[in-house]
This record gives C-alpha cells, structure tokens and sequence, in this order.
C-alpha cells in the first residue's frame, strides 16, 4: 500500500473541506488492516494510531456480523455516544472513512460530506501512481540502519 | 506488504503473535512493552475478557526510528488463541508483514500447536502468501514445565525443517526479544522498496 505525496495531498484537502462542511471534530482515513492513512481537523485528542487498529478489527468482526444475517456487508456504522459520535463509512474493499463529531443533529449533514468525499477519494485512489523519486534512496542502506536499530533495540 | 505513506514519510510493518490459547502469546506482548524504553512504543491496548484471554487483540505500536528520512514503525498485534475466535484471528492476519508462532511447550498441547499452525497456514493462503517465503518464527514457550516438548518435534510433524526456533520462558522474559529480533531483522531483510 502506498500513497504518493501529491495523492496524498489531495486527499488531505479533501478531508479537510469535509471536516469543515460537515462540522465535525476530525476524520480519519484508515485501511482495514488498521493503518491510518491521513487525518484531518482536530485529532490532538486521540491515539489515532490505536483508533485506527480497533475500528479496522471493529469493521471486519461487522462484516462477519453481516454476512450471518445474509449481507455482503455493513457499508456505514454508526457509534453514538453521549457527546461524541463515530461514523464510518466504507469507501472501497481496503479504505474507510472515520468521522468524529459532537452535534448528533447534524448526523445528516455528516453522511452527506461523508458520502461525497469518499467518492472524491475512492477516485484519487483509483488513479494513484508511485512516486519513484520519494521512496528512501537506498534499499541497501535502508536495511543496514534498518537491521542496526534492531540489533540495538533488541540486545538487552 | 508494509503501509509506506510518503507525505507523512512512514514506513509501518504489521507484526503477529499466533498461536493457540493460553501459549504465552499477550505475555510476550507485555514483555516487549515492557522492555523497551518509553520513547521506542506507544500505548499498550488489550481487550481481554474476564478469564485473563484476549478477546479480540492486543496492539502497540514499536518506533524503530528514522531511517533514510522516514519513520520506521513495527505495529505488533496478537491474536485472541481459542478456537471460537478463528473470524477474529483471519482478520488479524490481514496484511502481516510477519508472524511469530508462539508454541505451548507442555506435552499435552502438542496436538492444540498443530491444529493452530495449521489454521494459521490456511488463513495465511487465504491472503496469497507462501509459508515457505513469508517471515515466520517459532517459540517453544513455557520451556520451564514438567516434561517439555523437544524441540524439534513440531518441526518435524509439520514439514517445516527451515523456520527459525527459539526456546523462551515469556513469563521470565528469556526468549522474548531474541524471538522479535530474529522475526524483525527478517522482515527487514525481505523488504524490498
């Protein structure tokens, strides 16, 4: 899985413009093998990179959950809380939306830009290239550091 | 495959602890977390449920360091181990760079490390890897109970003459880094950009 940065770029812009339209507190772009590919608005808050791993195993256990009751799958879920909210909404086989927001009265106005932006973003994913020139210069050099940080972490 | 995202400049790979229940598995987990100094991991997550066994994962996040201008980061998962968590113990394999094989040493267990390895094969297929090419590490855990296992048998009932064994005591922490250094170095060392 890679994103190159102009990609990634614009799928920030487009996390942050649906942030601001729908009114919520952050969203976060994540994979099902529960990595966090990009986040927006305020997320100072959170541990987003555990967040990332507990909704991505969430998602799949409702998967399961959907499948039982003869669906292919569940393609929003929604946790309501006492102040705080999550909305997830799938974008394709691999990504999902993650949307925290406050005001539940405004749950519409957030799977509306919900909806919009992750067709925005399924589409900046489709057409995704590598960018060649940015990955880490040297593969050799890479794994030497690499496997030195290891040996140094490791060697108690 | 690992998650490299080149705006932020990380390069994250997905570390599994599998094996079958109660083998010592969230024990390695918390050693390692322990281990290391607080600048090197993130938080510590365990579900478990009241029995002391992992309900759906446990997870923290290992910061290698910068390398090469990016951030290197191991996020190490494990697997709930009972047979009726097989749906959560698939998902959690999705997208492994790598996994230790955490065994039960004790002599009636032998059959439970099979039947587990042998899950974590068909799951591993599920996904399109080869077992004889994906990084993989087997820990004989518990080497301190009456009668151990020999180290060798599993190997031998399960085809697997090549993989990289280690001998632990995960309660003890004797074992438990020499595992993740020999794991982490491999998938290192198969990491092609």
């Amino acid at each position: 899985m890679k994103l190159t940065r102009f990609e990634s770029q614009e799928i920030k812009e487009t996390m942050d413009q649906l942030v601001i339209d729908s009114g919520a507190m952050s969203a976060l772009l994540i994979t099902k093998e529960g990595f966090n590919l990009q986040e927006a608005g305020n997320t100072g808050f959170l541990n987003t990179t555990a967040l990332a791993a507990l909704i991505a195993g969430m998602f799949t256990a409702t998967k399961e959950v959907a499948r039982m009751v003869g669906e292919a799958q569940f393609s929003i879920l929604l946790q309501q809380g006492e102040n705080r909210h999550i909305h997830i909404s799938l974008i394709d086989e691999s990504n999902m939306m993650v949307i925290i927001f406050e005001d539940y009265q405004k749950i519409g106005r957030v799977r509306l830009e919900s909806r919009r932006s992750c067709a925005r973003i399924q589409e900046l994913m489709t057409d995704r290239k590598e960018e060649a020139n940015a990955s880490p210069s040297d593969s050799p050099k890479f794994k030497e550091y690499a496997l030195n940080l290891i040996d140094r972490i490791f060697d108690k | 495959m690992p998650y490299i995202n080149y705006q932020n400049r990380e390069i994250t790979f997905k570390v599994v602890y599998y094996g079958p229940g109660m083998s010592g598995k969230t024990t390695n987990l918390l050693y390692i977390h322990s281990a290391l100094s607080p600048d090197l991991k993130g938080e510590l997550i365990t579900l478990n449920t009241d029995e002391d066994r992992t309900l759906f994962f446990d997870f923290f996040p290992l910061h290698l360091g910068n390398i090469d201008g990016f951030n290197v980061k191991f996020n190490m998962y494990t697997v709930p181990g009972q047979v009726y968590y097989e749906a959560s113990r698939k998902l959690i394999l999705d997208g492994a760079d790598g996994v230790v094989f955490v065994a039960d040493s004790q002599p009636f267990r032998l059959e439970e490390n099979i039947e587990s390895y042998r899950l974590m094969e068909d799951n591993l297929r599920h996904y399109g890897y080869s077992t004889t090419q994906f990084p993989l590490v087997l820990q004989y855990n518990k080497r301190d109970c009456v009668n151990p296992l020999p180290v060798g048998i599993l190997e031998e009932q399960l085809g697997t003459a090549d993989i990289a064994v280690f001998e632990a005591q995960a309660m003890n922490g004797i074992g438990v880094l020499e595992t993740i250094k020999e794991l982490s170095r491999t998938i290192v060392m198969r990491f092609q950009l």
